[in-house]
C-alpha cells in the first residue's frame, strides 16, 4: 500500500512544484532565505577575517577589496561580523518562533475544541497579553531579568505565544462546523483526535505562512533589542548591536550603519517574500475546488 | 448598542484590573532586593532597612497592591525613588513629547497608507500597483531605528535642515518642537505607512470581490464609484484594528526611536528607570501605556459598530 | 409576436482561453419568460453576465448581443453602465450577500434610481419605497432605514428584485433566483417575477436548472449542455415533446424514481430508533450585559419511530428545525429534554467514552449534503472512508481492513484503486458516493441522510437515489431522509413527517401524504413544490399561468 501513498503523495509535492516555480514572489524569498542560512552555517567554520582579532591600523575603512564593506572603529572586517551576526538574529529570531508554536497551536486549538469558558478565559487572558506593547515589555523583561541573548528570546518567544494561539484557534473555529468534521465526531472521534487527525493538518499552512512573518518580526525585534544593548552582549555580536556602534560614528564613517542595516532588510524581506509566496502557493487547498 | 458599550466596557475595566495585577507582581518577583539594588553593594544593612521600611517592603504583598491600586485610582502614582518627584509629574512631562510624537507618527501613517491601499486596489495588478506593494515590502522590512539613523545623517548632519535630536519643549512655540518631532515621526510612520497600505489593499480588494460589489455594479454605477461608495466601508473594519495596534505600538514603540533622538519621552523614562530599578515609575509608566492600548481598542470596538450596523443589536 | 428585446447570436466566450460557449444563439421577447436552463458548468450564467457585460478578468466575447437597436458587446463601459440597472437589470441567486451590509434597504433601492434619472434624494427614496412596497416589503412593516441583516432571506431577495426593477427596466435576468430558497418562499418570489413580468411588460431572462420551474414559469426556453444550444423553442412544446435527447435525459431524471424492490414492503413492528418528546432550546440573543433574549425552541416535542430497514422523509420548510433534529439524533448536539432509544440503546443519555455509544455510533451512520465539504482535503479516500472502523470492538488487521474498504467501495460503484486518490480528484457525484461508503463501512442499521442529494445536477441526482434504493434493498438500511425536495421525497421514502416551526406536524405513507396533505404546513409545501409533469398538464390544459393563490401564498417571509 505505501507504494501507492508515495505516489499519491509525490503528485501533491510535484503541484506543489508546478506552483511554486510560477510564483516569483515564493522564489525569490526562497533564495534569499536559504542564502542567509547558509552564510549563518558557513560563518560557523569561516569568515573572511576574525572578527576577534582588534587591528586599530585598519579602522574605519571604505568598501575595498580586501574588506568588501569596510572596517569598523576597531580594525575589524564588516562583511565577517556581519556573518557572525547573521548566527544570532536567526537564532533568536527562529527558537521565539518555535516558543509561539510549541505553546501557541495547543493552546488555540484547545480553546476552540472546547469553546465554552474556555475559550472565553482565552481569549481575554490574549487580549490582556496583547495590551502589553510588546517592545516595551521585551525591554522589560531583558532589563529586569538581565540583558543576553537567552533573555532575548524569552521576551520574544512569549509575545508569539498568543499570535499563534490566536491564528490556531481563528481557523479550527472555522473548521470545527464543517461536514468532514462532523462525520469524524459522527464516527465516535474524540476532540483531541479529530485535532490530530483534521484540524492540524488543515492549519498547517496558515500556520507556517504565520511562522514565516513572526519569523521576520523576530528578527527586527532582535535587532531592535541588541541597539539599545538588551540583546546580544560581547563578546558575541549581532546587527542591532553593530547599528549601534555604527550610530556614535555617523558623522564620520556613515558606511557603517549600511552593512547591518541592509542584511536585516534583505532577511525580513526575503522572510516576508517567502510568507507571501507560501499563502499563495499552498493556499487553494482548504477552499473548496467549485 | 449602549449594551454593546456596556459589555465593551466591563472587558476594558477587568482587562484592565489583570494588567494591572501582572505588572505589580512580575515586577515583585524581580530578583534581588530593590533597596539593595538602589543602595548599591557597599549600603550598610541599616540603610537599606530604613529605604525598606520608607518604600513600605515589608508590608504583605496584597496590602501593597491595594494601597497602590487606591492611590491609582485617585491619580496618585506614588513618588520616584531616584528623582523624590511624583511619578505623575515625570509622566506629566514625559507625555508631552511621546504623545504628540505617537500622533503625528499615526497622522502622517495614515495620510499615506490609506491612498496609497485605495489607489493600488483600484488599479490592481498594473504596473503602479506592482511598485508600489513592492514599496511596501521594503518599507515593512526596513527597522524603524535604522531608517532613524538614515535620516538623521541626510536631513540633520549632511543638509542640516532640522536639528539631529534634543528636544527644546513647546515654550518657545508650537515650531521649534515639531521641528525636533518630524524625523522620528517619519522614522515611525513609514514602516507602519507600509503595513497598513497593504491591509488596506488587501481588504478592499476582498471586498471588491463580494456579491454586494456586484449588485452595485449591476444598478449601473461605475466600478470606481462602487469602491468609494460600497467597498470603502466596508473595507474599514480590518483597517481600523491595524490603526489600533498601531497607535498602542507607536506609543511604545517610540522608546528606541527617543534613543536614537535623544528625545526626553515615555520610552526613554520607563527606559532609565528600568536601568536605575525605579520601580515605582516602571510600574506607573507601563500601567499607563497599557491602560491607553487597552482604551484605544475601546474605541475601535465602537468605532467598529459604527462602520458595520450588525454590531450594533448585540 | 412582440419585437425581440435582447437577441443573441451566434456568442463565443473564452475564459482564460477555456471556452464556455460555443454559438449561442436565444432571442428574449418583451413581456416574455425566457428560461435558460443546463446543468452546473452549461454556461447559463456566464451568458447572462456576458449580456450585463461584468465578466471576471481574462474573459473574451465574440458574436453579437442585440439590445434594441445596439451591440451590447460593442458598447463602451460607460454606455454599459447606463444601460445596467435602467434598462436590464439583474437579480442573483444568493440573497444573504448580494446586498451591502453596511447600507439600508431605502438606501440601496435608491440610490440606483439617483444615479439614473438624477432625482433628489426624498424624491428617489419615494420611489424606492413605491418599489419596495411592489415587491412585497410596505414601508410601515419594512421602513427604509433598516438594514439587510435585519431581514430574512426570502425579504432580501425582494430587496434584490425591487432594485433590479425600480427603473422599469426592459430585460430582467434572474440568475437562480431562488435557488437559495425553500420551496414555499420560491413560489412566492416566482409569483412576484412573473407579476413584475406581466405588469410591467419587460423581458425576463429565467436562469434555472429545475425543470418543474421552468414549466410552471416559462414562455420559451433554452436549453443548454457544455456551452452548446441543445434545443431552443416555445417551453411547453418542448417539455412536453422532449424531442432532442438530452431534453429527454434530462426530464427523466429531473422526476426520476428507482427501481427499488422494498418499496412496497410493509413494516416491522418493532422500532429501530424511537424519539420521545424530545426538545431543543438555543440560548437567545445577548440583549444586555447579562440579559438573554427569550431561548429559541428549534425542537419542540418532537416523538416518532423508524422501524428497521425502513425509509422515513422529513421534510418542511428550511429554518423548520429538521437539521437540528438530525444532528441530536445522531448524538452531536445533547437534547434539551426528551429521549431517543437506538437499537435498545438510551443514546440521549449516554456520553462520548461510553463503551454503548461507540456501539451506537458503529449502527447509525451518516450523508451529508455538500459533497465537497464532507472529506478532509488532506487524506486520501482509503483513510476518509475508514474512518468509521475506529469504532469496531476489535482492531481490524491490515488485510480485513483492506477488505472492508474494497467492499464499501463496490457497494457504492467505485472502483477499487480509488482509495489511493484524494477526494479532490472525484466529481461531486462520486463524492458523494464515497461519501455514503464511508457511511455504510461499519454496516450500519440506520443511515441519517441530510439533504444528500440537494447539491447535485438532476442527472447525477438521479443515480444517487438509485444507489440509495439499492443499499435499502440489499443491505436492509433504514433511512432517516432529511430533505425539502418532495420529489426526492417521493422517490426513496416509505414514509414522511412533515415538520414546521419544530414540530412534526403530518406524519403518514409517502404517498397519501404528498397527495392529500392534512395539515395547513404540509399544504403549503405541497402546492409550492415544483412538479414538471404537473405543471405542463396545467399548462396544456389551461394557458393561462396560475395564480398565486392556487398555490397557497402566504404573507411574504
Amino acid at each position: 500500500m505505501n507504494d501507492h501513498l508515495v505516489a499519491a503523495e509525490h503528485e501533491d509535492w510535484r503541484l506543489f512544484l508546478k506552483k511554486a516555480r510560477a510564483n516569483r514572489s515564493f522564489q525569490a524569498g526562497a533564495i534569499i532565505t536559504l542564502l542567509i542560512v547558509a552564510v549563518a552555517t558557513i560563518s560557523l567554520v569561516w569568515t573572511p577575517y576574525d572578527v576577534s582579532r582588534l587591528a586599530i591600523p585598519e579602522r574605519l575603512q571604505g568598501p575595498s577589496g580586501a574588506h568588501w564593506f569596510g572596517t569598523d572603529h576597531f580594525g575589524r572586517d564588516i562583511v565577517s561580523m556581519i556573518m557572525e551576526g547573521s548566527r544570532n538574529s536567526i537564532a533568536v529570531a527562529l527558537i521565539a518562533v518555535g516558543i509561539g508554536m510549541v505553546i501557541g497551536v495547543p493552546l488555540g486549538c484547545w480553546a476552540a475544541a472546547k469553546r465554552g469558558w474556555i475559550d472565553e478565559v482565552f481569549m481575554r487572558t490574549s487580549d490582556i497579553i496583547f495590551a502589553f506593547p510588546a517592545l516595551l515589555s521585551a525591554v522589560m523583561i531583558t532589563a529586569i531579568f538581565g540583558p543576553g541573548a537567552v533573555n532575548a528570546i524569552i521576551a520574544i518567544g512569549i509575545f508569539n505565544i498568543p499570535v499563534f494561539a490566536r491564528v490556531a484557534r481563528g481557523a479550527a473555529l472555522s473548521l470545527w462546523p464543517r461536514e468532514f468534521i462532523l462525520a469524524a465526531r459522527a464516527s465516535g472521534k474524540g476532540p483531541a483526535r479529530i485535532t490530530a487527525e483534521h484540524i492540524l493538518p488543515n492549519i498547517a499552512n496558515l500556520l507556517l505562512v504565520q511562522g514565516t512573518i513572526q519569523f521576520s518580526l523576530g528578527i527586527l525585534a532582535e535587532a531592535g533589542l541588541s541597539y539599545v544593548g538588551l540583546g546580544a552582549q560581547p563578546p558575541a555580536t549581532s546587527w542591532g548591536r553593530m547599528l549601534a556602534e555604527a550610530q556614535t560614528m555617523m558623522a564620520i564613517a556613515p558606511q557603517m550603519a549600511i552593512a547591518p542595516g541592509a542584511a536585516i532588510i534583505v532577511t525580513v524581506l526575503g522572510l516576508n517574500l517567502l510568507g507571501d509566496g507560501l499563502r499563495d502557493v499552498l493556499d487553494p487547498k482548504l477552499r473548496r475546488q467549485r | 448598542m449602549l449594551a454593546y458599550t456596556a459589555h465593551r466596557l466591563l472587558i476594558v475595566l477587568v482587562t484592565l484590573l489583570v494588567a494591572s495585577a501582572v505588572v505589580f507582581f512580575v515586577l515583585e518577583i524581580v530578583p534581588g532586593d530593590p533597596a539593595r539594588l538602589m543602595l548599591g553593594l557597599n549600603a550598610t544593612d541599616d540603610a537599606v532597612a530604613a529605604l525598606r521600611e520608607q518604600m513600605g517592603l515589608n508590608q504583605p504583598v496584597l496590602t501593597r497592591y491595594f494601597a497602590w491600586l487606591a492611590g491609582m485610582a485617585r491619580g496618585d502614582f506614588g513618588e520616584s525613588l531616584t528623582y523624590s518627584v511624583p511619578v505623575t509629574e515625570l509622566i506629566a512631562d514625559r507625555v508631552i513629547v511621546s504623545l504628540p510624537l505617537a500622533l503625528l507618527a499615526l497622522g502622517l501613517s495614515t495620510a499615506i497608507a490609506i491612498p496609497v491601499g485605495i489607489f493600488t486596489a483600484a488599479r490592481r495588478g498594473t504596473r503602479a500597483d506592482t511598485a508600489a506593494m513592492a514599496g511596501t515590502q521594503l518599507g515593512i522590512a526596513i527597522p524603524n531605528f535604522w531608517f532613524a539613523l538614515l535620516l538623521v545623517y541626510v536631513f540633520a548632519v549632511t543638509l542640516q535642515w532640522v536639528p539631529a535630536g534634543g528636544f527644546p519643549g513647546w515654550d518657545d512655540g508650537v515650531w521649534p518642537g515639531l521641528r525636533a518631532l518630524i524625523l522620528p515621526a517619519i522614522a515611525l510612520a513609514l514602516p507602519q505607512a507600509a503595513i497598513l497600505a497593504r491591509v488596506a489593499r488587501s481588504a478592499l480588494l476582498e471586498t471588491l470581490a463580494e456579491d454586494y460589489i456586484r449588485t452595485a455594479r449591476a444598478k449601473g454605477l461605475p466600478a470606481n464609484r462602487v469602491l468609494w461608495r460600497h467597498a470603502l466601508r466596508n473595507a474599514m473594519i480590518p483597517v481600523l484594528t491595524i490603526l489600533g495596534l498601531q497607535f498602542a505600538f507607536l506609543l511604545a514603540g517610540t522608546i528606541i526611536i527617543e534613543n536614537v533622538f535623544f528625545l526626553p519621552g515615555l520610552g526613554q523614562l520607563v527606559f532609565q528607570a528600568i536601568n536605575q530599578r525605579d520601580l515605582i515609575v516602571v510600574e506607573g509608566v507601563v500601567v499607563l501605556l497599557v491602560a491607553t492600548v487597552v482604551i484605544v481598542n475601546f474605541l475601535v470596538d465602537l468605532a467598529y459598530a459604527w462602520a458595520d450596523p450588525r454590531l450594533r443589536r448585540r | 409576436m412582440t419585437a425581440p428585446i435582447l437577441a443573441i447570436d451566434t456568442l463565443d466566450l473564452t475564459i482564460g482561453g477555456a471556452p464556455i460557449l460555443k454559438g449561442v444563439d436565444m432571442v428574449v421577447e418583451a413581456g416574455k419568460v425566457h428560461a435558460l436552463v443546463g446543468e452546473s458548468g452549461s454556461g447559463k450564467s456566464m451568458t447572462a453576465l456576458t449580456t450585463m457585460r461584468l465578466l471576471p478578468h481574462g474573459a473574451e466575447a465574440s458574436g453579437t448581443l442585440r439590445f434594441g437597436d445596439e451591440d451590447l458587446l460593442a458598447a463602451t463601459e460607460e454606455r454599459m453602465c447606463a444601460l445596467r440597472g435602467d434598462d436590464i437589470g439583474m437579480v442573483f441567486q444568493e440573497p444573504m450577500t448580494a446586498l451591502n451590509p453596511v447600507k439600508t434597504i431605502g438606501e440601496q433601492v435608491a440610490e440606483g434610481i439617483r444615479w439614473h434619472t438624477g432625482a433628489n434624494r426624498p424624491d428617489a427614496e419615494e420611489r424606492a419605497a413605491h418599489m419596495l412596497e411592489r415587491v412585497g416589503l410596505p414601508h410601515t412593516r419594512f421602513p427604509l432605514d433598516r438594514y439587510p441583516h435585519e431581514l430574512s432571506g426570502g425579504q432580501r431577495q425582494r430587496v434584490v428584485i425591487a432594485i433590479a426593477c425600480a427603473l422599469r427596466p426592459k430585460l430582467l435576468i434572474a440568475d437562480e433566483p431562488t435557488t437559495a430558497l425553500d420551496v414555499v418562499l420560491q413560489a412566492q418570489i416566482l409569483d412576484l417575477l412573473k407579476e413584475l413580468v406581466s405588469e410591467d411588460g419587460m423581458g425576463l431572462i429565467l436562469i434555472s436548472h429545475d425543470l418543474g420551474v421552468v414549466a410552471d414559469m416559462a414562455d420559451d426556453i433554452t436549453i443548454l449542455r457544455h456551452g452548446v444550444v441543445q434545443e431552443a423553442g416555445h417551453a411547453v412544446d418542448v417539455l412536453r415533446h422532449q424531442n432532442h435527447p438530452y431534453t429527454q435525459q434530462l426530464a427523466e431524471a429531473s422526476a426520476h424514481v428507482p427501481q427499488w424492490q422494498s418499496r412496497a414492503r410493509s413494516p416491522k413492528d418493532t422500532a429501530l430508533l424511537d424519539v420521545q418528546n424530545l426538545v431543543k432550546d438555543y440560548p437567545g440573543p445577548r440583549n444586555g450585559l447579562l440579559a438573554r433574549g427569550d431561548p429559541f425552541r428549534a425542537v419542540d416535542d418532537v416523538s416518532f419511530s423508524v422501524p428497521p430497514g425502513r425509509s422515513v422523509g422529513l421534510v418542511g420548510q428550511s429554518g423548520c428545525g429538521k437539521s437540528t433534529l438530525a444532528r441530536i439524533v445522531l448524538a452531536l448536539d445533547k437534547p434539551t429534554g426528551g429521549a431517543i432509544s437506538f437499537d435498545g440503546m438510551q443514546t440521549s443519555s449516554l456520553n462520548d467514552h461510553d463503551a454503548q455509544m461507540a456501539l451506537a455510533r458503529r449502527e447509525m451512520q451518516v450523508v451529508f449534503q455538500d459533497p465537497y465539504g464532507s472529506f478532509n482535503p488532506r487524506q486520501t479516500v482509503e483513510r476518509l472512508v475508514a474512518e468509521p472502523l475506529h469504532l469496531e470492538e476489535r482492531p481490524l488487521g491490515r488485510a480485513e481492513r483492506r477488505e472492508r474498504i474494497v467492499f464499501a467501495l463496490e457497494e457504492v460503484g467505485m472502483p477499487a484503486d480509488a482509495m489511493h486518490r484524494y477526494p479532490h480528484e472525484f466529481s461531486g457525484g462520486q463524492r458523494q458516493r464515497l461519501a455514503i461508503a464511508r457511511a455504510i463501512i461499519t454496516r450500519p442499521k440506520l443511515v441519517v441522510c441530510d439533504e444528500p442529494v440537494s447539491a447535485l445536477d438532476v442527472s447525477i441526482r438521479a443515480q444517487i437515489l438509485d444507489l440509495f434504493a439499492k443499499l435499502n434493498d440489499e443491505l436492509g438500511l433504514a433511512y432517516l431522509f432529511i430533505t425539502h425536495d418532495l420529489t426526492v421525497a417521493r422517490a426513496i421514502t416509505h414514509e414522511v413527517m412533515v415538520m414546521d416551526h419544530g414540530k412534526i406536524v403530518e406524519r403518514g405513507a409517502t404517498a397519501d401524504v404528498l397527495d392529500d396533505p392534512q395539515t395547513e404546513a404540509a399544504q403549503r409545501l405541497v402546492a409550492a413544490a415544483p412538479d414538471l409533469r404537473r405543471a405542463i398538464e396545467r399548462r396544456v390544459g389551461n394557458t393561462v399561468p396560475p395564480s398565486p393563490r392556487e398555490r397557497g401564498e402566504g404573507a411574504p417571509s
